[in-house]
C-alpha cells in the first residue's frame, strides 16, 4: 500500500543479482516523507544490499529506485545529494581525528567555513561527541564510532537517513541514546533503518517492513498485526469450555491455553468493531467466570515469525 | 569546486603522512645519488641520459607501493562505501586519487633535480635532453599511476593490486623484445606497446608526439576504466 502523499523514497521491482546469486527479489516500497521505517529480516535476507542501491552504491539488475524526485541509475548524484548512510560497521578513516574527519565530510557535501563549522558543532552536540573531537577515529570505541558515523550522515540536512544496523555493537546506554536520536530526528528527516533484533525496531519504526531471502514479505508488519487481534481471557475454565463457547462467534480463529499462566488463554480473531461485546455475551451466556479479557498490543514477533515461516511451510 | 579539493588535500594528506611515502623517496634519492655519483666519475660527462634510465625502472618498482593501497584499502576498509554514497562523481574521486599520487612523483623528480642542478653548478650541460627527460618522466609515470590506480580499483588487497601493476609494467617493459620476433604488422603493433621504446627518445632529448600520445593515451584510457570499474558495482 503506497502512502496518500508523494513518496520520497520509491522502489519498484527491484532485483539485484550479484552473479549467479539473487540477493533481492522484486522489492517494492514507497516512503511518505517523515516516516521511521525499519527494515527488518534475519541476518542474510538482503537489507544491507537494498540500502546500497538506495544509496547509489550498488546499481539494481532490474526495476527502479527513485530518492527525493531522483533516479538512482539516471541521476545517482541529485540521489546522493538527498540522501545519508551510515553502512554497518561504521567504517571510519582510522588516521583522521573525529574533527578532521567530520570537517572532511562536510567538506565533500558541500558545506565550507562557516557552515560547516555549524553543521559540525550541532552534529557533535547531538551526538555528544565534544570529549573525543580530538582523538584519532582508529581509538575509539565500537560505540563512538557508531556516533562518529551517524554525525557525518547528519551533516548537510539530508531528506532521507539510511541507518544499516545503528545499534549493533552497542551497550544497553548507548542503545537508548541511538534510539532517541533516532526519534528525534522523525518529521525532519526521512529515517530507514535496518535491523535483525525485533524488539529494538519495534521501539523505533512507525513502519515495519520484514524481509527474508531477498523478498519482501509485508512493507507494515505493524498493519498486518493489528489486521488479527489477540485477546487474552483469564477464567477458571478448561480450554474446551472456552473453544465451544466462542465457536459460534465469527473471526474467531483460533484458542490457545497461555504459556504464560494457568486459567488463561489466548484468542486470536479477526479484528472487526463488536467483537469484544460478542465474545463477553458469549462467555456469560456460556456462564464462564470471566476475569479479565483484555486485547494485546499487535504482536510484531508473532507476524515475523508466522511470515517468516511460510516459505517453509509451503516448501 | 570546492569539494574536489577537499578530497584532493584529503588523499595527499593521507600518502604524505604514511611513512610509505618516505620511505621510497628515501632509497629513490639513495639510490639515484650512488647511481648518478658513480656515473659521473667514470664517465666525467654532464649528462642525465643514465639517471633517466634509471629513474625509469625505479618509477616501475615504486609506483605499484604508491597505488596499491588507493582504492583496495578503501574497499577493505569499507570506507569506500562512504565515499561512494557522497554527492561526488566517480571521476572526481579517481582524478583526486591521480593527482594526490602524481604530487608524490612530482616530489621525487623535484628532488631529483638536485643532480640536475649540480651539473649545471659544476659544469656545463645540454639541457635540452634534460628537460625532455624530466617531461618523459612525468608522462611515464601519469601512465604508471594510471595503471596502479585501475589495479587498486579492481580489488581489495593492496599485495595482489601492487602484483598486478608490477606484472604489467614489467611485461610492457619487456615487450618489444617479443615484439621484434613477430610477423608483420604484428611486430609494430607489439612493438608499440612497450614503455621503453616510448621513454628511450625522451631520455635523449627527442620528444616525438608519437611518444607523448601513447603515455597520455595510457593514462587517459586506464583512469577511464577505473572510473568504469568503481561505476559497475
Amino acid at each position: 500500500m503506497l502512502p496518500a502523499v508523494s513518496p520520497v523514497v520509491l522502489a519498484e521491482r527491484v532485483t539485484k543479482w550479484y552473479g549467479p546469486r539473487r540477493a533481492v527479489t522484486d522489492v517494492s516500497f514507497a516512503i511518505a516523507p517523515g516516516e521511521i521505517v525499519g527494515l527488518l529480516g534475519p541476518n542474510g535476507s538482503g537489507k544491507s544490499t537494498i540500502f546500497r542501491m538506495l544509496t547509489g552504491y550498488l546499481v539494481p539488475t532490474s526495476g527502479r529506485i527513485e530518492v527525493a524526485g531522483h533516479d538512482v541509475v539516471e541521476d545517482s548524484l541529485g540521489v546522493r545529494r538527498a540522501i545519508s548512510y551510515v553502512p554497518e560497521d561504521a567504517p571510519l578513516y582510522d588516521h583522521m581525528r573525529v574533527g578532521e574527519f567530520l570537517h572532511f565530510m562536510a567538506g565533500i557535501k558541500g558545506l565550507h567555513g562557516p557552515k560547516a563549522r555549524e553543521a559540525i558543532d550541532e552534529a557533535a552536540e547531538r551526538l555528544d561527541l565534544a570529549r573525543v573531537m580530538e582523538l584519532t577515529t582508529g581509538k575509539l570505541s565500537r560505540g563512538f564510532r557508531q556516533r562518529v558515523s551517524i554525525a557525518q550522515a547528519l551533516l548537510g540536512d539530508p531528506k532521507v537517513l539510511v541507518l544499516d544496523e545503528p545499534t549493533s555493537g552497542l551497550d544497553p546506554h548507548q542503545v537508548i541514546a541511538v534510539r532517541d536520536l533516532i526519534e528525534s530526528l522523525a518529521g525532519r528527516h526521512t529515517v530507514l533503518l535496518a535491523s535483525h533484533i525485533l524488539p529494538e525496531i519495534e521501539k523505533i519504526a512507525s513502519r515495519v517492513m520484514i524481509l527474508l531471502d531477498g523478498v519482501l514479505l509485508t512493507s507494515d508488519a505493524m498493519k498486518d498485526a493489528a489486521h488479527d487481534l489477540t485477546l487474552r481471557l483469564s477464567a477458571d475454565v478448561t480450554e474446551d469450555a472456552v473453544r465451544r463457547a466462542t465457536k459460534a462467534i465469527a473471526g474467531v480463529h483460533e484458542v490457545v491455553a497461555d504459556p504464560d499462566g494457568a486459567g488463561r488463554f489466548l484468542l486470536r480473531a479477526e479484528q472487526r468493531p463488536s467483537l469484544a461485546a460478542d465474545l463477553v455475551s458469549a462467555l456469560v451466556a456460556a456462564q464462564i467466570p470471566v476475569r479479565e479479557l483484555t486485547e494485546l498490543r499487535p504482536d510484531l514477533e508473532r507476524v515475523f515469525l508466522d511470515l517468516t515461516r511460510r516459505p517453509e511451510a509451503a516448501a | 569546486m570546492r569539494s574536489f579539493a577537499v578530497l584532493l588535500g584529503k588523499e595527499a594528506t593521507a600518502l604524505f603522512s604514511s611513512p610509505i611515502a618516505y620511505v621510497l623517496m628515501t632509497v629513490f634519492l639513495l639510490i639515484m645519488g650512488y647511481s648518478f655519483t658513480l656515473t659521473l666519475f667514470l664517465s666525467h660527462q654532464p649528462s642525465m641520459v643514465h639517471i633517466f634510465f634509471q629513474m625509469f625502472v625505479l618509477f616501475m618498482l615504486t609506483v605499484p607501493l604508491i597505488t596499491m593501497r588507493l582504492f583496495a584499502e578503501e574497499r577493505k576498509l569499507k570506507t569506500l562505501e562512504v565515499l561512494l554514497t557522497a554527492p561526488l562523481s566517480e571521476v572526481a574521486i579517481v582524478l583526486a586519487k591521480f593527482l594526490a599520487a602524481m604530487s608524490l612523483i612530482v616530489v621525487m623528480l623535484v628532488l631529483s633535480g638536485a643532480y640536475a642542478a649540480s651539473l649545471a653548478w659544476f659544469g656545463d650541460p645540454d639541457f635540452g635532453p634534460i628537460y625532455s627527460g624530466y617531461f618523459g618522466l612525468l608522462l611515464f609515470g601519469s601512465a604508471l599511476v594510471g595503471t596502479g590506480l585501475l589495479a587498486s580499483a579492481l580489488t581489495a588487497n593492496q599485495v595482489i593490486a601492487a602484483l598486478i601493476s608490477l606484472s604489467v609494467f614489467l611485461l610492457l617493459w619487456i615487450i618489444d623484445n617479443f615484439g621484434w620476433l613477430l610477423p608483420s604488422p604484428a611486430d609494430t603493433l607489439v612493438v608499440n606497446l612497450s614503455l621503453s621504446v616510448h621513454f628511450r627518445p625522451f631520455a635523449v632529448g627527442s620528444i616525438y608526439l608519437s611518444d607523448v600520445g601513447f603515455f597520455l593515451s595510457v593514462t587517459l584510457l586506464t583512469l577511464l576504466l577505473t572510473v568504469r570499474a568503481l561505476a559497475r558495482r
